[in-house]
């Protein structure tokens, strides 16, 4: 669908980015980058990822959210990524959506993280205007009460990124990596992940979810689609990314901590 | 993990982090908190002489003359230091607080530091990361200036408020601008945004002052982020404006306009008779320019103020006896120890009353420690040093801590944790004189009390004699935004009781 050239006048730019199967720590590194380096609007998706991955948030301690034994068991990678929020499986089945914003071209929206958050759910609103039961529910995306988008955000001087991992697909046994978070929004209400969770695709087609995404961003922007390799081309000597893969050493280490935390806890109860 | 917890602990034992400061905020166009500078000294009360009295330390707000007025705390010294110390720049450190970072976020954790101490800092430039929740957030500083002390290591998790670390910084004119608020999110509020649209950023209080002032906002210089008009912006083009169109010689000698008729007409008269009285300018500084912007301030907010009066017959008896076993020549005792330690036991109960209004977010936060601040004068103007923690202290460590800050102030000497982080005031005004006056609060504060003189006056008793009684006016002013009358009167009635009967002290002795 084109936009009529006077439709274009007086929204900002957003250079849109398609990725497909690129490995999330990358797609994490191109994000940092674009969001200290560029001072230009920028939205990624990513159409999953080519193994399954552990992603935490910028704080998270293995010990506390993942079940160390069959990662280290199934040498599943674990990354620490720059942003705040929980603890995810990201795998071929999930689709990545992020908004790299200068406050400015959002004028409205307050950079903070509950604004940004709301923002982002009028964008998903249009988007699953037509499927059932969308909500933003406090910083998840939901269907009803059942999560299929998980967000988190980093804010800067000026600018500041939302990056969304929606669950299109899962596999169960993934699952079991991640244990129930100690910090979890109330309307989970201590249920399970499978409980919690929800397939998007029961509600929409990977095709049409991003086809709908990029129309629905087109009539609050002005988006031209760039290509990976420009910004590769020009990437900055100074940056230094920050989200990581952690080494089996330190997972290992997570392992001693999480069993002597468990053996002072039985002795203080013994 | 359990060692590290165990550090912060040590750490946090070892008073390596400053309680909650005085960080609240005074209306502003940024979202946040500010601490309280050297040389903030609440515009207090005013008081009711007019005139020629040397500048002034304390003004008083009476029903229709703002007047000032000289208000003398009890020093043994008479003699005051020259004027040199008039010009002298007010300076110092600043409380960099975790400013508001958004709706219901009450506290986040540190995540890592951009600074060590001793590094210069530019405007805008980053300090730290910190998280909350589902964000990471740049914390950038509003200042220029040098880390002097960090507060905060990575992974403690620090409320909003709380200060981050401390600056060194210069200019004055921030530390003031400080009182609105510190901005360490870049972030203007929505208001701030709608503004904008209309081609200059400020907020609708700033409008709305420049409105009273009859002043165009897009004539004024903006000297805040992005060229944002500040309250001061407009307040210092309403005085460059007056000056201008030569409705008063300088900003010093606005307050003639204050002045009874009488007075006017005095010169008049002088002047037909062949007299010549020339005008003398007195440019503010220090003290005095600070006061001028603080009282500014204070006078936007709206104020009731509560009168009561005490029976300090117990009050003069305690305090006869006190410097009657006293054995340390170096200590004199007082009344304002004794009102300073029953104050803070009522706030104990009214915690309310020991707080500060953050203006932006709508909410009130309610200040751990007791920091009661004094009103004092000194050669270079009113000041307000504060003692620390009185919940903590004993009234003996009070009467010394309060002669030390009184040495002091009139030495020039007060630091700038000395002056800064108070959440009540109590301004001695009957030291002076007059029955009582309504003081304006000291911002970001939400009450202030002044006492007056103690006096006798009579009281019947129940047979119908007349016996003396020493009785104490006092005045409360306080912050209408945050406090009722129904609280004030019942704070009041606290702190009166602990006055009157003070042996009721010994109860909360442990």
């Amino acid at each position: 669908m084109t936009i009529p050239q006077s439709q274009k006048i007086g929204r900002p730019l957003m250079k849109l980015i398609r990725l497909r199967g690129w490995p999330i720590l990358q797609q994490l590194h191109i994000e940092e980058q674009l969001l200290r380096t560029s001072s230009e609007n920028w939205c990624i998706i990513n159409d999953g990822t080519r193994e399954p991955t552990i992603v935490m948030g910028v704080s998270g301690k293995p010990a506390e959210l993942l079940e160390i034994k069959p990662v280290l068991h199934d040498q599943v990678p674990v990354i620490k990524r720059f942003t705040g929020g929980g603890t995810v499986i990201v795998d071929g089945g999930t689709i990545f959506v992020t908004f790299i914003c200068n406050k400015d071209a959002v004028p409205d929206v307050q950079p903070y993280p509950r604004p940004i958050m709301s923002w982002s759910s009028l964008i998903y609103n249009e988007v699953f205007q037509e499927t059932g039961n969308f909500h933003l529910r406090e910083n998840d995306y939901v269907f009803g009460n059942r999560k299929f988008g998980g967000n988190a955000q980093s804010i800067t001087r000026g600018r500041w990124i939302h990056h969304t991992s929606f669950l299109w697909d899962y596999e169960i046994r993934n699952m079991a990596y991640l244990k129930l978070p100690s910090r979890a929004p109330e309307y989970r209400s201590a249920r399970g992940h499978l409980e919690f969770v929800c397939r998007m695709k029961d509600y929409i087609s990977r095709s049409d979810f991003i086809g709908r995404t990029i129309r629905v961003l087109g009539t609050h922007f002005s988006v031209e689609p760039e290509e990976l390799e420009a910004i590769q081309t020009v990437s900055s000597t100074n940056f230094s990314p920050s989200s990581r893969l952690l080494t089996t050493q330190e997972i290992e280490s997570a392992l001693c901590e999480a069993e002597s935390r468990k053996s002072l806890a039985c002795s203080a109860s013994s | 993990m359990i060692g590290r917890r165990a550090w912060r602990e040590l750490r946090r034992s070892y008073g390596r982090r400053w309680p909650i400061p005085a960080a609240c905020q005074v209306p502003c166009p940024s979202p946040g908190f500010a601490a309280p500078e050297l040389g903030r000294p609440p515009a207090r009360s005013g008081c009711a002489k007019s005139s020629r009295a040397p500048l002034a330390t304390a003004a008083f707000l009476s029903s229709d003359l703002r007047f000032r007025f000289e208000d003398l705390c009890r020093m043994k010294a008479c003699g005051f230091s020259s004027d040199a110390l008039r010009d002298a720049p007010v300076a110092g450190m600043v409380d960099v607080p975790l400013a508001q970072t958004g709706e219901g976020i009450a506290e986040c954790e540190l995540l890592k530091w951009f600074v060590q101490e001793g590094d210069l800092i530019e405007e805008f430039q980053p300090l730290c990361e910190v998280q909350s929740d589902k964000a990471t957030i740049e914390i950038t500083s509003r200042y220029k200036g040098k880390v002097a002390h960090i507060n905060c290591i990575p992974g403690d998790i620090v409320k909003v408020g709380e200060t981050l670390l401390k600056m060194a910084v210069e200019d004055p004119h921030l530390l003031m601008e400080d009182c609105g608020g510190l901005e360490n999110v870049n972030s203007p509020t929505s208001e701030m945004i709608k503004s904008k649209k209309c081609g200059v950023l400020s907020t609708p209080a700033v409008r709305g002052l420049a409105k009273e002032y009859g002043i165009d906002i897009t004539d004024v210089h903006g000297t805040g982020r992005d060229g944002r008009v500040l309250k001061e912006d407009v307040l210092r083009y309403a005085a460059d404006k007056r000056i201008m169109e030569g409705s008063s010689t300088s900003p010093g000698t606005d307050h003639e306009e204050q002045l009874p008729e009488g007075a006017q007409t005095h010169h008049n008269v002088s002047a037909k008779s062949g007299w010549h009285y020339n005008d003398e300018t007195i440019p503010l500084r220090g003290f005095q320019r600070a006061m001028v912007k603080s009282m500014s301030l204070a006078a936007k907010v709206p104020h009731f103020h509560y009168v009561e009066e005490i029976n300090c017959d117990a009050l003069v008896e305690l305090k006869a006896s006190f410097q009657d076993n006293n054995t340390d020549p170096d200590v004199k005792h007082t009344f304002l120890p004794l009102l300073i330690k029953s104050l803070s036991m009522a706030l104990s109960k009214y915690p309310i009353m020991n707080s500060c209004f953050n203006e932006e977010s709508l909410e009130v936060i309610l200040k751990g420690s007791h920091n009661i601040g004094i009103a004092m004068a000194t050669p270079n103007g009113l000041v307000v040093p504060n003692i620390k923690n009185v919940q903590s202290l004993s009234i003996l460590e009070i009467t010394k801590e309060l002669s030390r800050l009184q040495q002091f102030a009139l030495n020039n000497k007060l630091n700038p944790e000395d002056v800064s982080g108070g959440t009540i005031t109590l301004s001695n005004i009957g030291a002076i004189g007059g029955k009582f006056g309504s003081p304006l609060l000291n911002l970001p504060e939400v009450a202030i009390i002044a006492v007056g003189r103690i006096q006798n006056a009579p009281q019947f008793a129940d047979d119908g004699d007349v016996y003396p009684v020493s009785i104490m006016t006092v005045n409360v002013g306080a912050d209408h935004r945050v406090l009722d009358g129904a609280t004030v009167a019942r704070f009041c009635n606290e702190w009166k009781q602990y006055v009157e009967k003070p042996e009721l002290l010994m109860l909360q002795m442990r």
